[in-house]
Order: structure tokens, then sequence, then C-alpha cells
């Protein structure tokens, strides 16, 4: 074996930028052909000796030395190992590690992350003060549930409301219950009847609290029957067969399909459009919305849900969140069509010869695009 | 044509004809294929579940050296959400919730926000350079159109009127473009499941192809 | 009871004895319909292609139980076939999940059977399931040796030769997330966007749609979609004269082109037998119920 010291072959080391410390990035230039591997050792300042600290991968030419201890200095020599020869090359000056107090990569994402906070909070105090003064536009679902609970009655049929197949975490449970307060008080009104089977006992146990507050709040406390509020099983197809063998026996007028839904989102509304029921279905599972669109009548389509719920409730946090996340989507879009705007002029200026603007572009998508290393 | 011998294969078969048997109405062997699956799904995940963490997650390293003690808070907190079935102790479960919520949100809001907007919103920016060619042109003009229509149409704090109506509207046919392509691809994989079990069927049963 | 007025009422059973006759008839008497690659395919393809014996390796991570194996195993078979060809070192993740370490070990073990000359430990790893989903991908980021401790069949990290030298993601040129559910969402957050490391989705056509979004975007390196994403892959392998195995979504392709064609008859034929009938009963004075 020949021992060369190719000056062409590297090293260079820094404390590893944005990080909480004990960390060194250690980068090689000028890898010889045919290297195999290149080996890291790393002296400490105080030591004598050289120690083994890993291998730094050749497709990348860098690697994070992750075992050092801040403060202490450390100097790095690289051994690129060929075939017949190796190559070494080492640094000159100790380098240390050290943590740093904020990670200026994650600055956008703090950007964002106060200006959305900040108008939700704002709208949400805003909603407490005023509720009725918060404007949120009527979906025409809402309009449907009166039509649908009506035609029910003059039918003579019941109501089915079905809460979707997630917990009470779920935020679409949580609007579903939100709108059976709705369709109860007018079930209640009209002198009709809701079954809602349930797939999550928790959920149950909710859904019949709010339906006797509905009933009550209609005026009808009597009226209101807690076994047409029952579990029926914690299997998804078990529940999908339940809910359709309570479709086929009971042919309700109006099916409510209201929460989040996995694939048995199409059996329940094939069944519901084939007894003739008008369907309003409404769910935060994208995947399932084109079923539920090709099959019910109405269809909240995710964020229509929780605007659904809180125009029937009126809920500060909820209604708060609406508004700040409508203020949001303005924001986006402007920062959009700004970016648009000036992207193209940027990128006619530079066919022009001026590439400055497309420079000051190029640094307003870097800054955007700062997330991980 | 060589039928299969193994014995697996043919329980794995006439399972997927039980099941299969659905298609042409409710029966007792469609029953029997679905009660097999749920208690064998089942027993598999806690077999699973148990050997591979049970044991050398908290059973190894809290009662073999070097213990780990360490783990019996995040232990005990596991052990307080099964407070969940009790009435009387339902309450023990708030405490694992707030870190598991508080950890979870604190985690992944950021990255969602990075991910999900941040990065979509960069990508959208159209610049001279999705001009290349005609179709990149014709695709980045309908993304940008596409993009804008949508959000306008979950805007809920105006009312649809005039421009902002058509912009809605616009919004909902781009949406309903989108349904029918997920349409489209569902049904596709519901139709490749099918064909991946016609492929067991003949290929490893019956061995005819 | 005109025609039309039959065929909307026709029983659904026929309709699925129509699907199975389209469906089954192409397995047995293959047709050959040509089969065209697609960009999100090719990405991904050339992506790995590009990669050597000296790269990272490639994660290959199981994100699938048997309900969605006919449209994934194809993908994550191809995958592993493509990277043992190139020399490429080869993770292979048995899933965040339970239910996907059986799927993993058929992959590895059958497709490991057509390369005896790549050696286990030194060519490809099997790292079995960790409990966690969102801990474990973070952890990977850490440090894969204190996340898995030993891999799938008790050895040690440390010890394996082709882990040497592999700490992080920052070692690791790409994860391959073989998904039936959505699990690329989470590669994607605490992966790619926290650590920065490459991601490609093999997913089922239910998931594909949403994901175009962080293809466009770049997020995303490349995607296979339903078992037609995993034919093209494999009619990439082909063209490029790699080993493919048995091509079980090339074979497929045929009965999904003729089921296809078949609910698209089925769907034409219903519109217009519906507008036909009702154009008919509004003749007759029929009025129906508006919703």
């Amino acid at each position: 074996m020949i021992l060369l010291l190719a000056l062409a072959f590297s090293i260079s080391a820094k404390d590893t930028p944005d990080d909480g410390g004990g960390s060194i990035t250690v980068n090689v230039y000028n890898i010889p052909e045919g290297t195999a591997r290149i080996e890291l050792s790393r002296l400490e300042k105080g030591d004598m000796l050289y120690k083994e600290a890993g291998l730094i991968p050749i497709f990348k030419g860098e690697c994070d030395d992750a075992s050092v201890v801040d403060g202490i200095g450390y100097l790095y020599r690289g051994k690129a190992i060929a075939k017949d020869t190796f190559y070494i090359a080492e640094m000159e000056g100790f380098v240390t590690s050290s943590p740093q107090w904020f990670n200026k990569s994650r600055i956008t994402v703090l950007i964002f992350l106060i200006l959305f906070g900040s108008v939700v909070l704002t709208y949400i105090q805003l909603a407490k003060k005023n509720p009725e003064g918060l404007f949120i536009r009527k979906l025409p679902a809402l309009d449907a549930i009166d039509e649908a609970v009506g035609r029910s009655t003059e039918m003579g049929k019941p109501v089915l409301f079905v809460p979707g197949l997630e917990g009470i975490t779920d935020a679409g449970t949580l609007a579903s219950l939100t709108i059976l307060e709705m369709v109860g008080k007018k079930v209640a009104e009209y002198g009709s009847r809701v079954i809602h089977p349930n797939f999550d006992p928790i959920v149950m146990t909710t859904a019949q609290e709010t339906l006797k507050t509905a009933f009550a709040e209609a005026g009808r406390p009597d009226a209101f029957n807690k076994d047409d509020v029952f579990y029926l099983t914690y299997e998804q197809f078990g529940f999908a067969a339940g809910v359709d063998g309570i479709m086929l026996r009971e042919r309700p007028g109006a099916i409510f399909l209201q929460g989040y839904f996995y694939a048995e989102s199409l059996i329940l509304a094939e069944t519901g459009y084939s007894i003739g029921a008008i369907q309003i279905a409404g769910t935060n599972a994208t995947t399932q919305l084109p079923f539920f669109v090709a099959a019910c009548d109405y269809v909240l389509l995710g964020e229509e849900m929780f605007a659904a719920s809180a125009y029937i409730s009126r809920e500060p946090r909820l209604l708060g969140s609406i508004k700040g996340s409508d203020l949001a989507k303005v924001v986006l879009l402007f920062m959009i069509g700004a970016g648009v705007i000036f992207g193209t002029i940027a990128g006619i200026a530079k066919q022009g010869g001026n590439p400055t603007y497309m420079q000051i572009f190029n640094k307003m998508l870097e800054f955007l695009a700062k997330g991980a290393k | 044509m060589s039928i299969s011998t193994s014995i697996w294969v043919w329980m794995a078969a006439l399972l997927t004809l039980m099941v299969y048997s659905f298609l042409y109405k409710d029966n007792p062997f469609y029953r029997l294929a679905e009660h097999i699956f749920m208690g064998l799904s089942l027993g598999y995940t806690l077999t699973i579940l148990w050997y591979n963490y049970i044991i050398p997650r908290v059973y190894e390293p809290l009662f073999l050296p070097p213990h780990q003690w360490s783990l019996i808070f995040p232990i005990l907190l596991g052990i307080m959400t099964f407070g969940i079935f009790s009435k009387k102790y339902s309450w023990l479960i708030k405490y694992p919730l707030a870190f598991y919520v508080g950890g979870y949100a604190g985690l992944r809001i950021p990255l969602l926000l990075q991910s999900w907007i941040i990065r979509q919103v960069e990508a959208s920016f159209l610049t001279p350079d999705k001009f290349t060619s005609l179709m990149s042109s014709i695709n980045a003009i309908l993304i940008f159109a596409g993009l804008f229509a949508t959000l306008i149409y979950f805007y809920f704090s105006k009312k649809r009127e005039h421009g902002f109506g058509a912009a809605a509207q616009v919004g909902i046919v781009f949406i309903m473009v989108a349904f029918g392509a997920a349409f489209g691809y569902t049904v596709m994989a519901r139709i490749s499941l099918l064909i991946g079990r016609m492929q067991f069927l003949i290929h490893d049963w019956l061995g005819i192809m | 009871m005109g025609f039309w007025q039959r065929f909307l009422q026709l029983d659904r059973k026929w309709i699925f004895l129509g699907i199975a006759i389209v469906v089954i008839i192409p397995l047995i008497k293959p047709i050959g319909l040509p089969i065209k690659p697609t960009k999100p395919v090719i990405d991904l393809f050339t992506y790995i292609d590009t990669l050597g014996p000296e790269s990272g390796p490639v994660m290959v991570v199981t994100g699938f139980d048997p309900s969605t194996m006919p449209e994934l195993m194809p993908m994550e078979q191809a995958l592993l076939r493509h990277c043992l060809t190139k020399g490429i070192p080869v993770i292979s993740f048995g899933g965040l999940y339970p239910a996907y370490i059986g799927m993993a070990k058929m992959a590895i073990d059958e497709v490991s059977a057509d390369f005896p000359d790549k050696k286990y430990g030194e060519d490809y790893v099997f790292l079995g399931f960790i409990p966690g989903v969102s801990a474990v991908i973070l952890s990977i980021g850490i440090d894969i040796a204190t996340t898995f401790g030993n891999d799938y069949y008790g050895t040690p990290i440390d010890s394996l030769p082709m882990l040497r030298g592999v700490k992080n993601y920052s070692d690791i040129s790409l994860v391959v997330d073989v998904s039936g559910t959505s699990t690329p969402e989470y590669w994607l957050m605490y992966a790619q966007e926290r650590y920065g490391v490459n991601i490609g989705v093999a997913c089922t056509a239910v998931s594909a749609p949403a994901y175009y979004a962080f293809l466009q975007s770049g997020q995303f390196v490349g995607m296979m979609g339903g078992m037609k994403g995993a034919a093209e892959y494999e009619e990439l392998m082909a063209r490029k004269g790699y080993p493919t195995g048995r091509r079980n979504a090339t074979i497929g392709m045929d009965s999904q082109s003729l089921a296809h064609l078949l609910i698209i008859l089925l769907i034409i034929l219903g519109n217009a037998g519906y507008f036909i009938v009702r154009r008919g009963e509004r003749r007759r004075g029929i009025i129906r119920r508006k919703r």
C-alpha cells in the first residue's frame, strides 16, 4: 500500500447549524475515484490518538458526528480507501459544537403559526362578545334538513341518523353531534322519531344526552325514546350490515350520514338510495366524498360540516375557527396571486437582461422552502 | 391444469369462495368465513403485539438487567388509559390523553403546516419555467385556476353573489372532476383486488394459468 | 315493460357475473395489451436506477396487509428486485403496524430466493415491526440501531455489515413506503420535512389521487398508484432487461382494462336508459318527485 497525501482530497468540519448541540457536520471534497469507503477519525483536544468516528457515505460526502460533547475541540481526519491505496485528508483547526437557541430553518413555520394562530384567537374573542355579528353563509344542505324531516313525518316514517365510525375525539363526530341537535329539534317539533345506531359506546352516550336536550328544548321531553339511540357493533362491516338492516326494515324517509366514514360509506349510501329516502351526508373523510356525492341528495363536503355546525350552534370556538381559517385562505390566495404576478414580471425582466427581480423572487422561494436541512 | 395439493391453499380457496357466496345472498358459509376472519385477525394482532412489543419493550427492559426504571412512568400512563372502561375511574384517562394530545399536536402542527401548506403554496407559484411546453402550460394554468376556485368555494364568510358566486361555481366543477377521478381510481382498486383473488384461485389453486 | 326499463331494473347479480367473466377470461387467455409507463412511475424508477452499490441504502417500508396485497405486493417485489439487481443495499422494514410484518417477510423471502448471490446482512437486511408509528419514524432519524436494536431474526443491528455507517436518514438514499393506508403522509411529515430524506410512494389506487399534490410540489420523488402503477414499473424493469420474476401486475392488466370497459359501457347504457325512460314518462304525463 502506498500512502498518498492527495492535495485534492480535503476535509472540513463545522458545528451543525440549527440543532440542540452535540453534533459536528463533517464534509469531504474531491473524493478520489475508486474509493470504496471513507473512514472518519476524530482527535479530542488534549488527546494524543485519533479515535474511530464512523464512516462518511460516499454518495453524500457529508455526515453528522453526533457523539461529540459541547465545548470540547475536535480535529477530524478522513481516510479514503480505494483498491490498492488510500488517501488522507486532515483539518488544521479544532472545531467545537454548541446548541443554538433558535432553529432558523423553521422561521417560516413560526411566522405562519403566529399569524394564523392570532387570527383564530382574535375571531374567537370576537365571537364570544358578539356571536351574531360574525357572518357565515347558510349552506344549502341545512335548508334540506327541514325538507327531509318534514317529508319523513308526512310519510309517517322515522329519520335515521348515522354518526360515522370514529370516536368522540374526531372533529367530524363532534360536528355530527351538533347537526344531530338541529335534526333532533326538528324531529321533536314535527312529532316524528329519530333512530341513531352507534359504532362507538362513548358517542352513543353523548348522542343520547344531545337528543334528550334537543327534545327538551323543543318542548317535547316526553317524546324522547332512549332506546332509539343504541350501540350496534365495533366491527366496521358488521356496523354497515346492521345499519343496512335497519334501513330495509324501518324504511326511514330521511337518512343522515354525518361523521367520519371508511369503505362502508358506499354500502350505506346505496342501500339508502334503494329505499327511496332523502339522504343528507357530510364527512371529513375526503376519500369517501365521491361516493356520497354520487348516491346522496345533499352532501356537506369536508369543511362544510364544520361550517354547518358553527352556523347551527354559534359556539364561539367553532365560529372563530371558521372565520379565522377563512381569513387564512384569503391571505394564502393573495400570497399565491402576488407570487404569480411577481414571478411573471421577474421572468420577463430576466429575459430582457435584468436578473435582479428573478434573484429576489428566488430568495422569496428559498425563504418559503426553508424547512428540514 | 395442476390443482394444488397444499392444504393451506385449499383452505384459502374455500374461504375465498365462501366469502364470495355473499354476492348471491347472505348464507351460513359467508358468516362462518367472516367470523373466522374476525377471530383470526384479532388473535394474530395480539400475538404480534405480545411478542414484538410487550415482551421486548415492556417486560424485558423492566424486569431483566439492565433495568430501565424510567419506563415505569410511561407504562403507568398507558395503564391509566384502561380507566375508560370504568365509570368510576374514567377520569384517569385525562392524564395520558393530555400528554398524548399535547405532544402529538406540538410535533405534528408545525410539520403539517410546513408540508401541507407552505410547500404547497410554494409549488403553486406560476413561474416562466412551468411553461416549457404546451401540456405543462395547460397543466400549470389548470392547477392554478382550480386552486383559486376551490379555495373560493370553501370561503364561508361571504354570500355567493355575482363574480364570487361564479368563481365558486367554477370551484365546484373542479371539485366534481376530482371526485370523479377519485371514484374511478377506487373502482380500479376494487377490481384489482378481485383480480388478485382470481389470480390466486386460477393460478395458485387450480394451476390453470 | 320496455327494454330500457328492464335494463334499469337489471338484477345486480348479472353485473357481478359480467365482471367475473371479463376478469377470469383474460387471466386464462391473455390478450397482451400494451403498458405505457407514466411520469410518476418513470420518476420513481429513474431515481432508483441512478443509485448503485456505493449509494446509501434504499429503505422499502411495508405498509399493507393481505386486503391490499394484489395491488401492493407486486410493487414491493419489483422494488426489491430492482435494488438487488443494481446492487443497491436494501433495508426492508416490516412496517408500522403488526399486520404488515407477514407481508414483508413473504416479499423478501420470495425475492431473495431469486438472487442466491446476494447475502443477507451485506446486500439486504430485514427489520421487524416496531410499534409507535410516528415515534418510530422520528426515532429512525436519530439512530436506526437504537430504534430497532435487532433485526427481524434477532441479530444486533451493529453486527450487520451493511448497516455499519448507516446511522439515520442522512445515510439513506431513499425511503419508499409501500402503503395501503395514509402512512405516506407520516413519512412526508416526520421523515421528509423533518430530516430531509427523499420519499417515494407506492400506494393503492384509492390513495393515489390524494398524493398527486405532493408529487407536483416535488415532496415525493415518484409514485406507483394501484395495480397499473405496479405493471408500469414491471414494464420499465423488463425494458431495461432486469429480472422481473412473475409479472403479477402485468398479468392482471388485461382483466383490469376489460373490466373498466364493461363498467364504462354499463354507465353509458345506464345513463342513456335513465334519460330515455324519463323522457317517455314525461310524454305520458308522469311527474317524478323532485329532489
